[in-house]
């Protein structure tokens, strides 16, 4: 097999991990190639929109464990293939020294046992650190399953660690990825989480879910997504929206990956991380759907119009941070000037936020954006849903998840 | 009111900003000698300032972040960029660093704004930018928005540091050059011809990378709206990956 075929096979079945990024590292590059950039840089935009910024690959597609989901389980009739590690190292290094890419992200799937497959691991990641003198960023796939000091040796080695959850709740991992179990990944995520340091996977670890394959609500996922980041200290939770890629029973058929909803998830994780929300302000038992049309911060201002209008003049940080279209960077913003000046809606654009929804929401010294009148639930919600047209073409397939 | 000249270089334009407000000179016009459009009711007065003593004062005046914010102006292609930078010098003096808060003041918010415009594109192109592996050096050709070439090869010096290698923007004819030592700055005009005979595996991997760049894509997810957006087509001419799109 040449190494265009490998590369073909070995990249087309790491596409599905959702992880991108090459940021929170400040490697050095002390007597070598390469360095980390702590902002992480993009190198590309594949066809999906998505960033391109590591060389993503498993070191081999043929895997022991049988996971419904997965394109390489092993019951799957498809071209399997190896890259060696020397193979890794050379394709690395050219990619990285034409600037091609930031670094590698090396997963794999299982052979022979996990202990094997974390060796192999870390014996190609040793040969581009110590032979090829890399020091460019390193994200490396854990092993569920594999002894723990062979957990702590990778760490050393690597930017980032990450374990992939895949389901977000014990039943739909018995039913769907029998071979998996959680308790083997949390040990993964509580020994990162204990030996992280400088030296240590210094982009500490995350994780990912796929959406839409198993019948978990929104408030589930985001729940565990919030008990993740308290309890392990994870600094990304990704979503993939669930693709169809085997025929199964226990899988649901669909036609279109469940985006809308994947999106909303993300936004949703982003004002758990950054906005000071908890996933109880944003659903409960009864309302355990995030709104397609319309994003959850969005959606929460509209279910808690007593909270506003606010005023920009005089709202305390964290209650800008509610306002629809005013996230950290347009808050900081606002609380460091305001000292300096008081702030017109004629100023709120100069200092570059966007007015296009926080309009509704907000006074500026007493006024309002244009009258009092439009301070109504109903108009607002349909004027925000109408500025955003393009999900609401995918709500059909949102509502048809399953085939009950 | 008068208009302004001066040689094109960041310090002298500096000085004769400093020797202005300090002299409470207000311009009609500060342009490059070799970009002024003489015109028949105005002499224009041309100052060569490049004086350490000047820049030295200024300095104990406003903060080296200020000075960064007016050199990232100074390289971006905005029109009047010499007056905003006299502009936002000016408030910089009167407000130090609180000028950053002062947005409520146009020639601030238009100085931050552009500031950032020209990081911005230097940041995407520490990723865009793609080298060929040529017999003796790693080359790349590239065509920013923004004069940036001078604010990104730090960050390939400290990245590919035991590789030669070369930058060059065709658009303004400047070759960055490094040696292993520095790197030197030379136009077009100073350049001895450059062997550009590729490699022997410059094919193999830009072949490779290719395949990966089409490969990883999830054709399920197919957005190339979003693709645009995030990777500007104006890019796309020396992005190897784009060339077959």
């Amino acid at each position: 097999m040449t190494l265009k075929e490998k590369l073909i096979i070995l990249s087309d079945s790491a596409k599905y991990d959702a992880s991108c990024s090459s940021s929170g590292s400040t490697r050095r590059n002390s007597n070598g190639v390469g360095n980390a950039a702590y902002s992480g840089i993009c190198h590309t935009f594949s066809s999906d929109g998505r960033c391109v910024s590591l060389l993503k690959i498993l070191m081999t597609n043929a895997c022991i464990f049988d996971c419904k989901y997965c394109i390489n389980r092993r019951s799957n009739d498809v071209k399997r293939a190896l890259f060696t590690p020397e193979e890794i190292c050379e394709i690395t290094m050219n990619f990285y020294k034409r600037n091609y890419i930031e670094g590698l992200f090396l997963s794999s799937g299982i052979i022979k046992s996990p202990d094997y497959t974390m060796e192999k691991i870390i014996e190609t990641i040793s040969l581009l650190r110590y032979k090829y003198h890399f020091n460019g960023y390193i994200h490396a796939k854990a092993i569920p399953g594999a002894s723990e000091y062979l957990l702590k040796k990778l760490g050393k080695l690597v930017d980032r660690l990450s374990a992939n959850i895949e389901l977000p709740s014990d039943s739909s991992l018995k039913l769907l990825a029998p071979q998996k179990n959680v308790d083997k990944i949390s040990t993964i995520m509580d020994t990162v989480k204990k030996n992280r340091s400088k030296s240590f996977t210094p982009a500490g670890q995350s994780t990912q879910m796929i959406i839409g394959a198993s019948k978990e609500t929104d408030l589930d996922i985001l729940g565990k997504s919030e008990h993740l980041y308290n309890t392990y200290d994870l600094r990304r939770v990704f979503y993939s929206a669930y693709i169809p890629v085997n025929k199964d029973n226990l899988l649901p058929s669909i036609e279109m990956p469940p985006l809308v909803r994947e999106n909303r998830l993300y936004q949703a994780d982003w004002l758990l991380r950054f906005y000071n929300y908890k996933v109880d302000n944003l659903l409960d038992k009864n309302n355990p759907n995030f709104n397609v049309l319309i994003d959850p911060k969005a959606d929460w201002a509209l279910r808690h119009m007593e909270e506003f209008p606010k005023e920009i003049n005089k709202a305390s940080y964290y209650d800008l941070l509610k306002i629809p279209g005013i996230g950290p960077k347009s808050a900081k913003r606002i609380v460091s000037s305001r000292k300096y000046f008081k702030i017109e809606f004629k100023d709120l654009k100069k200092m570059g936020i966007s007015l296009k929804r926080a309009k509704y929401f907000i006074l500026c010294n007493g006024k309002y954006f244009t009258n009092m009148e439009i301070f109504n639930k109903r108009f607002i919600e349909s004027n925000l849903i109408l500025e955003n047209k393009e999900p609401i073409k995918n709500v059909g397939v949102q509502l048809s998840l399953f085939n009950e | 009111m008068n208009d302004y000249l001066y040689d094109g270089t960041y310090s002298s334009l500096l000085g004769l900003i400093y020797t202005l407000i300090k002299s409470k000179t207000i311009p009609n016009v500060i342009k490059r000698e070799d970009e002024y459009i003489s015109n028949l009711f105005m002499e224009p007065i041309y100052l060569k300032l490049e004086n350490k003593e000047l820049i030295n004062s200024l300095k104990k005046e406003v903060s080296m972040l200020v000075l960064y914010t007016a050199y990232y102006i100074y390289l971006s292609n905005v029109n009047n960029k010499e007056m905003i930078i006299y502009g936002f010098i000016k408030n910089a003096i009167k407000y130090k660093n609180t000028v950053f808060y002062r947005r409520d003041i146009y020639v601030v918010s238009e100085a931050i704004r552009i500031s950032n415009q020209v990081k911005g594109e230097a940041h995407r192109m520490k990723g865009f930018l793609r080298f060929k592996k040529m017999k003796n050096f790693y080359y790349a050709t590239i065509e920013p928005t923004h004069n940036i070439i001078w604010i990104i090869t730090r960050h390939f010096k400290d990245r590919l540091k035991d590789e030669c290698w070369i930058i060059k923007d065709s658009k303004r004819g400047v070759y960055a050059i490094y040696d292993l030592k520095k790197v030197t700055y030379l136009q077009e005009n100073d350049i001895i011809k450059l062997n550009l005979d590729l490699s022997d595996d410059e094919t193999l991997f830009e072949d490779l990378w290719k395949t990966f760049f089409k490969t990883v894509a999830i054709k399920e997810r197919e957005n190339l709206k979003c693709q645009m957006n995030h990777a500007p087509k104006k890019y796309w001419n020396n992005m190897l990956e784009m060339e077959d799109l």
